[in-house]
């Protein structure tokens, strides 16, 4: 642990102690209604790609880590204190539409608009300021708060992903007559279709996909 | 529909009491804007503030339409309005613009006489520069012989630009690269207030706590000095400001919990030489033997620590984000420090020394000489940082020798800058959270109604964090005797919520809304007699105006708005004798110079950004995008005649794709 994790974490506590109330409640979430799922370790959502996957192949990984709190309205309730506590709200505000930090409740997403992508940016952090929670909050928390976000609609729609991946999504001054005839059917696209193992592609793997020497950035 | 005026001139009491009420603003003065008043998801109780005071507003006369400019600037000059006046030491050639301010005593007061009423509305585009970048861009451009510097928002690239020739190409550019990290820590954009010429040198502050200085001939950087470290919440944005052989600077992160600081910097190799903090003990706020404050509850030992709940100086802010002015006669600097942090008053009982104040200190040593707190126990983030102008004048038939500071909190100080004695203390735009300043005190009379409290929402507190004025500097005119300044109309609906420091993250707490103020225009230019102590004329705009002021000896003084108005004003009458929309708004800071053909220019960057965001819901708030624009008289410079002109540039732009939303 570093010298300056040890005084993120000294001074977690300190606030913590300082609001016994607000920390206590965000703890662990037991008394949620629906019993969560088994916790998810950061480390298997490490394996969520943070871009499109090589040989245009479709990634089933996204749905593999649902938020175990999602819909959940304690755990949402909880996200939002947290929020608030853990002074996200400073940076991307108390409406979560942005501020010093990006908008929270649409579906632009530099670093990925699936439940298990947004918890990897508040686990890991993000590069232009956003800081790693890890190890400050527990995995439970980070959930917690990416359950608030959904709530905001800050998310890509479930079953979206692929979709969204690839800018299909309607503007906001389309009618909605000409949208539906710009979208493909969002039903039949919502579930990983193909009926066969999710983690089939539906696209195989190109062979000559691999860019040529030299051309790197 | 988009400008109306208030001509004022000298105020029979009667009268002035009349148009305090208002009456005539609002038959004049079409309120362009309803002011919100929010309907709420009702959970947090309220409490509704009643209505405040209007500054002490001067009567009016109705300009006739199309009323001619008063030829009388350039044939017959009049006396001015009072005998203020200023010293313009460092003395620079009039044609240039080497610092922010133009001179020490933070004037912007160019002597140009070029352009005048009688030919400013032949004001056209003589070329433009794109410099890449989207942010707010709050910094005027420096012109030091033939060559324009320009410094951009993160990340923070510089640019000459050569006026010598057609279309004035790039004879440098410099990328410094500053971390990526410093844009999610800069909590009003990703802003910078200027560089300073000195030495061959341009310095500036990088947003990631790094002072540079490069060689002006070559473009190369000649040394960069580590202020501070970014993963704390602390970034740079103000311009460096530089007396003899010391670069003065201070840091940003009022709202991240850092504890504020000013520094001198050696000019030829950048070394540190002295810090002064803004709170904590004697030591750290280089308070000594000669410190003597005025009042007396500004003397005791340790008040930056004893003011204070144990410890929490350190995190306190005070941060020193605005302008440093210099009196060359006594060899003092004067500099404003900003809100306390966390921004929720009720974690942080006591006065919270030495934030939201000014400081007076010797400019070699840095040790203190006296200091003010504006507003005690900051409870509005209403800081301290805008602009000190120093002029001398006459007041109660004494000649002082003042600082005239118009603060956040929507009172114009006039101080006298050798003992800290406020002279005078009124407001200047529409307020409702202080009864007044008791002169005998220096204490503001607080209503107890528009203290914020935890998890309790207060409705229509004004001015709202931003204040009546924010960091825009005003100018000065020694030929009318009046300062001039882009002012703000707002108020603010806020919540209080009780924070924990967390490193890194915001220390700050403010739940707001802000709309405008009764009148429904959100921004206002004043022409402010000091010696008066009330506003000559003013002129009510839409939109916030939050750029510079440029005064000039042509007797116009230019200011932009946050729609992207540039406005040519009639220094005398306030008449408005030029518009042009730009392709952003204006939160730059105007200036003028004598290009190489003797021709007298006007600068003023668009680009939109910084606190004029909370706007940004309004109808007819513009894009972002930094552009700066160059005028002349009918858009004439030697270069651009009919005819195929070409660049002779030296050097391609340099890569500057790192702002936000490009390259993570």
């Amino acid at each position: 642990m570093s010298a300056r994790q040890r005084r993120l974490l000294v001074a977690l506590t300190v606030g913590c102690a300082a609001l016994v109330a607000s920390c206590g409640k965000s703890d662990g979430g037991s008394s949620a209604g629906a019993a969560p799922q088994p916790e998810p370790g950061a480390t298997a959502v490490g394996d969520v790609p943070l871009g499109d996957v090589a040989g245009a192949a479709q990634s089933t990984l996204a749905t593999q880590f649902p938020n175990p709190y999602a819909n959940d309205p304690q755990a949402v309730q909880q996200g939002h204190d947290l929020f608030i506590k853990m002074n996200c709200a400073g940076c991307h505000g108390y409406d979560a539409k942005g501020g010093m930090g990006p908008n929270l409740t649409d579906g632009y997403w530099r670093y990925g608009g699936v439940p298990a992508s947004i918890f990897n940016s508040i686990y890991q952090g993000r590069p232009q300021g956003m800081p790693a929670w890890n190890p400050a909050l527990p995995p439970q928390d980070i959930w917690k708060l990416v359950a608030y976000i959904q709530s905001l609609g800050g998310s890509y729609p479930a079953g979206q992903y692929q979709a969204w991946l690839q800018g299909d999504k309607q503007g906001d001054n389309v009618p909605a007559e000409v949208a539906a005839s710009l979208l493909p059917d969002q039903a039949a696209s919502t579930p990983e279709p193909k009926g066969g193992t999710a983690n089939a592609p539906s696209v195989p793997p190109q062979a000559d996909i691999a860019p040529a020497p030299g051309t790197g950035k | 529909m988009d400008t109306c005026i208030k001509i004022i001139e000298r105020a029979s009491p009667l009268l002035l009491r009349r148009s305090l009420a208002g009456a005539f603003a609002l038959l004049l003065c079409q309120p362009m804007v309803a002011g919100a008043q929010l309907s709420g998801a009702s959970t947090p109780p309220r409490a509704e503030l009643g209505t405040g005071t209007a500054p002490p507003s001067p009567d009016m006369t109705i300009p006739e339409p199309g009323m001619k400019a008063p030829a009388a600037a350039i044939d017959s000059p009049e006396p001015p309005l009072n005998n203020a006046h200023a010293n313009f030491a460092p003395n620079d050639p009039p044609g240039e613009w080497r610092r922010q301010a133009r001179d020490y005593a933070n004037t912007r007061y160019s002597p140009l006489d070029q352009i005048t009423a009688a030919n400013v509305a032949k004001l056209r585009v003589a070329w433009s520069f794109s410099d890449g970048t989207p942010n707010g861009h709050e910094a005027a451009p420096l012109v030091v012989g033939d060559t324009m510097y320009i410094v951009t928002p993160f990340p923070n690239l510089a640019y000459a630009l050569d006026l010598s020739k057609a279309g004035a190409p790039i004879k440098w550019s410099y990328d410094p690269s500053p971390t990526p990290l410093a844009i999610g820590k800069a909590c009003c954009d990703t802003v910078n207030r200027g560089s300073v010429y000195a030495d061959g040198k341009l310095i500036y502050n990088l947003l990631d706590d790094h002072t540079i200085a490069i060689d002006v001939k070559t473009g190369k950087e000649v040394w960069r000095t580590k202020m501070g470290d970014v993963t704390t919440g602390m970034t740079m944005t103000m311009a460096p400001f530089v007396v003899g052989d010391k670069v003065y600077v201070g840091n940003s992160g009022g709202e991240l919990g850092v504890w504020g600081w000013l520094a001198a910097l050696d000019v030829k190799t950048g070394k540190e030489l002295w810090r002064a903090h803004s709170s904590g003990t004697d030591k750290d706020v280089m308070i000594g033997a000669d410190f003597k404050p005025f009042y007396s509850w500004m003397k005791g030992k340790d008040l930056g620590k004893m003011t204070w709940p144990a410890g929490m100086w350190k995190t306190g802010a005070g941060s020193v984000w605005g302008w440093v002015s210099f009196d060359p006669e006594t060899n003092t600097i004067y500099y404003g420090t900003s809100n306390p942090g966390p921004r929720v008053p009720s974690q942080r009982p006591g006065y919270n020394l030495w934030t939201s104040a000014v400081f007076a200190r010797d400019a070699t040593t840095g040790m203190a000489k006296w200091a003010y707190q504006f507003t005690p126990h900051d409870q509005w983030d209403y800081d301290g940082i805008n602009e000190d102008l120093l002029l001398d004048l006459t007041f109660d038939g004494k000649p002082r020798k003042v600082l005239v500071h118009f603060d956040r909190n929507a009172f114009a100080y006039t101080i006298d800058r050798t003992t800290g004695e406020v002279l005078s203390a009124e407001p200047f735009a529409y307020q409702n959270w202080s009864h007044g300043i008791d002169l005998k005190t220096g204490m503001p009379k607080v209503v107890a109604e528009a203290q914020p409290k935890p998890n309790v929402k207060v409705n229509n507190v004004c001015p709202p964090d931003i204040g009546g004025k924010d960091w825009q500097p005003s100018a000065f005119s020694p030929r009318t005797g009046l300062v001039y300044a882009g002012i703000f109309n707002i108020c603010m609906d806020v919540t209080d919520h009780p924070q924990s420091y967390i490193p890194g993250t915001p220390y700050d707490g403010m739940e707001m809304t802000r709309h405008a103020a009764p009148g429904g225009n959100w921004g206002e230019f004043m022409a402010w007699d000091p010696v008066a102590g009330k506003k000559a004329w003013s002129i009510k705009e839409q939109f916030m105006t939050m750029s510079g002021t440029l005064a000039t000896g042509g007797d116009v003084v230019f200011y932009g708005t946050v729609d992207g108005w540039f406005r040519a004003v009639d220094a005398r009458s306030g008449k408005v004798l030029w518009s042009q929309k730009l392709s952003s708004g204006i939160i730059g800071q105007p200036m003028t110079y004598l290009g190489p053909d003797k021709r007298q220019y006007v600068a003023v960057y668009s680009g939109v950004g910084g606190a004029a965001m909370v706007s940004a819901s309004e109808p007819g708030f513009p894009p972002r995008g930094g552009v700066l624009y160059v005028f002349s008289i009918d858009g004439e410079s030697p270069h651009s005649a009919a005819g195929m002109l070409t660049t002779e540039g030296a050097v391609p732009a340099v890569r500057s794709e790192r702002g936000m939303g490009g390259k993570p």
